[in-house]
């Protein structure tokens, strides 16, 4: 019987043209989505070879000064001290490479550097972590296919479904049918499945489509069934608030606002106000005082170089060439004990600032649940390697990798030595581990969770209220 | 097969039907007359279970409609006064389908074609969209629907309001053939005429109660329409 219905509402659906054009009109607008998303992260890709294609070009001319002898012609920029080339000189990238699933959703990833220049310079020089925004950017940004998913996905499957039942009682169909010996419960199935059918092969195909435009592998299959689980579980809930606003009885204009209600609470006007209570709630300290404390650290430490070369030794027995003394007017080592001390000094206040990020983040990820739009975006993120998590965890990769320079050029610094062709070769190379598929699976599970709860209690409360549907009057 | 037990509805304190006690058997054909707003069309409401009775029973085949709605609807046909179809489907289409949810056995398409005949319905209509027919045409869709089912009990709420005189007469043999073959029918009707050519007995309502039962065969036209006006009075 179900089958039947299946059948019978596809004939019903097929014969209504807004239908194909509103299936058009979401076709091209996933297709425009996908070739945001595609354009942005081969943008990126682009920046990262050209970025490490200079690194190579500029290493390779500083190496080729060495093995060619010459004298430098500056104390500063000499290729031979492990000084200049720790340094700006030999600078390296640092990079986030966009994962497989990035051209489906940019996320958060145009609001943070994806590159940084590692140096053995102190972490404030190259590190901008202080760019980053309020989380009222976790729900908007660019117009990809995450972005139709989350935002237009509904609206399209409420205009096939708001008048699931109250259309058949308007046009008096609905008497005839449940003369019948059928379960309103079933019919309601029926009409809903369809429709699920159709709204799910197209969102999946657009996204199978999308993913295969940009390049993706089949490696990553994976992360695109994940994707593909996500969406299915964000879409079904959409078509239980159907289902639960029909089963109260009402006529279809009355069900098509209550849905858009519905609709702008859960996309809209949630989102925003998690933001606000989130910004309120741990605001962020002004930059100004992050500055005023750098200055304040740095001119102290300066004050104090000698004592802090001296704890410097101390604290770095390693960097000391073995059977060499400690030497009071080593200038250049005194330079890394400032920038370390400084580090130290800045410490808590950069605790006060990535903390309160920290914070908000974690308040984000209590509220989110609020919104299955939150929740749904964020999943998606995750997935498409454009999330939050992601990022701070390059972050980390980031920073052993600037403590990995240091180790290497420090000692030589401190030892005074002369940079050889096969020191250059030995230089740590970066590269970038990507999260485990477990951690992402773990998240996005917990996502999906807190998307399918919601979808089950829709149907349910629907169900259930379907048992005292006003079938005359 | 069809009985109701001091079946009751009412809407705010107000009885739309008031302790109706009624059994038509098989091959019984039961008109229930009465004005508008008698409680005839809530009768049939209850007994398709799409309202909830406020009191006593509706009964199928001995099942309380409430209890196994389904059961019961499987022996039930029901033609309303208006037969709403699929408007861009064929006759045809929509007769498959709601047929298809009947729960009978599937017909091949020149069985159901054939209903259509039985109906009246001239060749080529069958595949014509909904949406042309007029409202006679949808009636005798409907009837066709309700044939197909092989209902054992057949709910019929004004089925003949908008036929021609032609095609009334024949839903009059029609039901005559049905009765012959024990299918009990409950019709509501506002035509004396008919209720006393095709009805083995008919009901007086009014506000809510049937006033009076009488067999047919033992009346003539005038008394049926002196009788029917005389309780109307009250
Ligand atoms: N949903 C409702 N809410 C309130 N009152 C109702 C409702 N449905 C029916 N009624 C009342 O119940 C009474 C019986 O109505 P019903 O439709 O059964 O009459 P009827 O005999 O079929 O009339 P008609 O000949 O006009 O079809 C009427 O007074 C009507 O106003
Ligand atoms: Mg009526």
């Amino acid at each position: 019987m179900l089958g039947r219905i299946i059948r019978h509402e596809w004939t019903n659906l097929a014969a209504d043209r807004t239908v194909w054009v509103l299936a058009g009109l979401m076709a091209l607008i996933s297709l425009y989505g996908v070739y945001n998303g595609a354009t942005w992260s081969a943008f990126q890709r682009e920046n990262i070879a050209m970025a490490l294609d200079e690194e190579r070009d500029r290493l390779a001319g500083h190496r080729a000064f060495v093995e060619s002898g010459q004298e430098p012609a500056s104390r500063f920029r000499n290729p031979l001290s492990p000084d200049s080339v720790g340094g700006s000189m030999g600078r390296r990238y640092a990079y986030l490479p966009p994962a497989p699933l990035a051209p489906l959703s940019v996320g958060q990833s145009d609001l943070y550097p994806y590159y940084f220049q590692v140096s053995t310079n102190s972490k404030q020089s190259f590190l901008n972590t202080h760019e980053l925004e309020n989380p009222s950017n976790l729900l908007s940004g660019r117009f990809d296919l995450a972005f139709v998913v989350v935002y237009l996905l509904p609206l399209l499957i409420l205009a096939l479904s708001y008048d699931l039942l109250s259309s058949e009682r308007e046009q008096g169909t609905m008497a005839m049918l449940l003369s019948q010996p059928l379960p309103l419960w079933t019919l309601a199935l029926g009409k809903i499945a369809l429709r699920a059918l159709v709204v799910l092969a197209l969102a999946l195909g657009f996204s199978l489509a999308g993913y295969t435009a940009a390049g993706g592998a089949l490696a990553s299959m994976d992360a695109l069934l994940l994707w593909m689980a996500v969406v299915a579980a964000y879409s079904l809930l959409w078509f239980g608030l159907a289902v639960a606003a029909n089963a109260l009885g009402k006529g279809s204009a009355t069900n098509a606002m209550l849905l858009a209600g519905i609709w702008l609470v859960v996309v809209v006007i949630t989102p925003a106000a998690v933001n606000l209570v989130v910004t309120t709630s741990y605001p962020i300290p002004s930059r100004v005082e992050l500055v005023q404390a750098l200055r304040t650290a740095t001119e102290d430490a300066n004050a104090r170089s000698a004592e802090v070369l001296s704890q410097y030794y101390t604290d770095h027995p390693e960097y000391l060439p073995e059977g060499e003394q400690p030497d009071p007017n080593d200038f250049t080592l005194r330079s890394y004990a400032v920038r370390e001390d400084v580090e130290r000094a800045m410490a808590p206040v950069l605790e006060r600032y990535d903390g309160q990020l920290l914070r908000q983040q974690t308040l984000v990820n209590r509220l989110k649940w609020l919104s299955p739009a939150v929740v749904a975006q964020e999943a998606l993120n995750d997935i498409a390697g454009t999330g939050l998590a992601r990022y701070q965890h390059f972050l980390g990769v980031v920073d052993r990798y600037h403590d990995e320079l240091r180790s290497y050029f420090i000692p030589k610094v401190s030892a005074r030595a002369t940079m050889t062709t096969a020191d250059y070769d030995a230089i740590p190379v970066f590269e970038y581990q990507e999260e485990s598929f477990g951690e992402i699976l773990g998240r996005v599970s917990a996502g999906i969770v807190g998307l399918a709860l919601p979808m089950l209690l829709a149907f349910g409360v629907g169900a259930r209220i379907l048992r005292s549907y006003p079938v005359v009057g | 097969m069809l009985k109701a037990t001091d079946l009751t509805k009412t809407y705010n304190g107000v009885a739309a039907l008031d302790r109706l006690n009624l059994e038509v058997a098989p091959g019984d054909v039961f008109c229930l007359l009465g004005a508008n707003g008698a409680g005839k069309t809530t009768t049939i409401n209850l007994f398709l279970n799409f309202i909830e009775p406020s009191g006593g029973t509706a009964q199928v085949n001995g099942l309380d409609v409430t209890r196994q709605p389904l059961e019961t609807k499987r022996w039930l046909a029901y033609i309303p006064e208006q037969v709403m179809l699929y408007r861009h489907l064929t006759g045809l289409e929509n007769l498959d389908y709601f047929t298809a949810l009947s729960g009978t056995d599937h017909y091949p398409p020149d069985q159901l074609r054939a209903f259509f005949k039985q109906v009246g319905l001239q060749d080529g209509v069958a595949d014509q969209r909904v949406s042309t027919y007029s409202k006679g045409m949808r009636q005798k869709v409907g009837i066709a629907i309700a044939l197909a089912k092989q209902a054992k009990a057949l709910l019929l709420d004004e089925p003949t309001s908008g036929l021609d005189p032609k095609a009334s007469n024949e839903f009059s043999r029609l039901l005559q053939r049905l009765s012959g073959e024990g299918v009990a029918v409950l019709m509501a009707t506002h035509d004396l005429f008919r209720a006393k050519e095709s009805g083995t007995r008919v009901g007086i309502m009014n506000q809510g109660q049937l006033k009076q039962t009488l067999t047919t065969a033992e009346i003539g036209h005038a008394d049926l329409e002196r009788i029917y006006l005389e309780q109307m009075h009250d």
